[in-house]
């Protein structure tokens, strides 16, 4: 057998479509455990909101509403490139698979940035917890904790994008190397699940960081 | 069951549903609807991750065992902010001089 049937269907699966179904169970019951993990931080989260309401509104409206929409908008349309990719993969078409590939990466790299500019002014405004956190308003406190779990949850987003990056930047060179054809892409379809369901949390971080403040 | 495979217009359609939807949050979180806010803002972000889920992540085109695990996960996180939340938000409803 050839290296590239071989991975299509390894000796321990009786069909490829066997060795599909497997790992996709096992990509997702992965996910799964995703879910159990930001579940922590999202009801940490809602037990502090619901006591300290006017705080945690009073943190929601220092947020960048332009640069989180903006960035909301930007993610969604990198997850849209990567649908696009994997229905190139499965088309067996590597030229638009790579293009693709490096459009998800260059929006991903554009949406890092943004975030890290709104870092950057939140440093700016004395708004990280920590030392340098300044507040006169009565919430203070609690306006901190809403930055510890703003800071927190994005964050390890943040380390859930870049671990994404690097998945993306394997598939491609992978891609260059001719792995993926029509017959097997699975990683390539892995990589987007991954993708996609970060593309998850950020729209319910996204519902709970930067709306609530905005009426004000 | 073969890989599920999906149309690009079914794609588009999902990613300008899902634009749609941020700017429609986004709109009516500028209006004070009060606790009714909150529930609309995870309404949308919960219909929004659904057509994540269900059709860029093909969640819906995929064998039933895999929804079963995503349901799995969903269930348990429900049970453990409700349960979480039966204890917070119950707190100081019995008149006990101490908590």
């Amino acid at each position: 057998m050839s290296e590239l049937a071989t991975l299509a269907c390894r000796e321990q699966f009786a069909t490829p479509e066997q060795q599909r179904e497997t790992a996709t169970i096992g990509m997702w019951a992965f996910l799964a455990t995703e879910i159990m993990m930001f579940g922590g931080l999202f009801t940490a989260y809602t037990v502090y909101r619901m006591s300290h309401p006017q705080g945690f509104e009073a943190g929601s409206a220092d947020m960048n509403i332009l640069l989180g929409s903006i960035n909301t908008a930007i993610l969604l349309t990198s997850s849209l490139m990567l649908a696009f990719a994997e229905h190139s993969a499965q088309a067996g078409n590597q030229r638009l698979l790579s293009f693709f590939l490096i459009a998800t990466i260059v929006i991903g790299l554009v949406f890092l940035g943004i975030k890290f500019t709104e870092y950057y002014q939140h440093f700016q405004e004395h708004k990280a917890p920590g030392l340098w956190f300044e507040d006169s308003s009565p919430h203070a406190s609690s306006i901190q904790m809403f930055f510890v779990f703003y800071f927190i949850m994005t964050g390890l987003h943040a380390v859930h994008m870049t671990v994404g990056l690097g998945i993306l930047l394997v598939l491609l060179f992978r891609t260059f190397l001719g792995t993926f054809t029509a017959h097997y892409h699975t990683p390539i379809m892995f990589g987007g699940l991954y993708w996609h369901f970060v593309d998850i949390v950020w729209i319910f971080l996204y519902a709970i960081f930067y709306l609530p403040g905005l009426h004000k | 069951m073969n890989e599920p495979t999906m149309s690009l217009k079914k794609y588009l359609l999902a990613w300008l549903g899902l634009l749609g939807l941020t700017l429609l949050t986004t709109l009516i979180a500028f209006v004070n609807l009060g606790v009714w806010s909150t529930v609309i803002q995870i309404g949308i972000a919960t219909i929004m991750a659904s057509i994540v889920a269900g059709f860029l992540m093909h969640a819906l085109y995929e064998e039933k065992i895999i929804r079963i695990i995503l349901a799995g996960g969903v269930i348990w996180f429900l049970i453990m902010i409700t349960l979480t939340l039966a204890d917070y938000a119950s707190r100081g409803w019995l008149a006990f001089s101490h908590r």
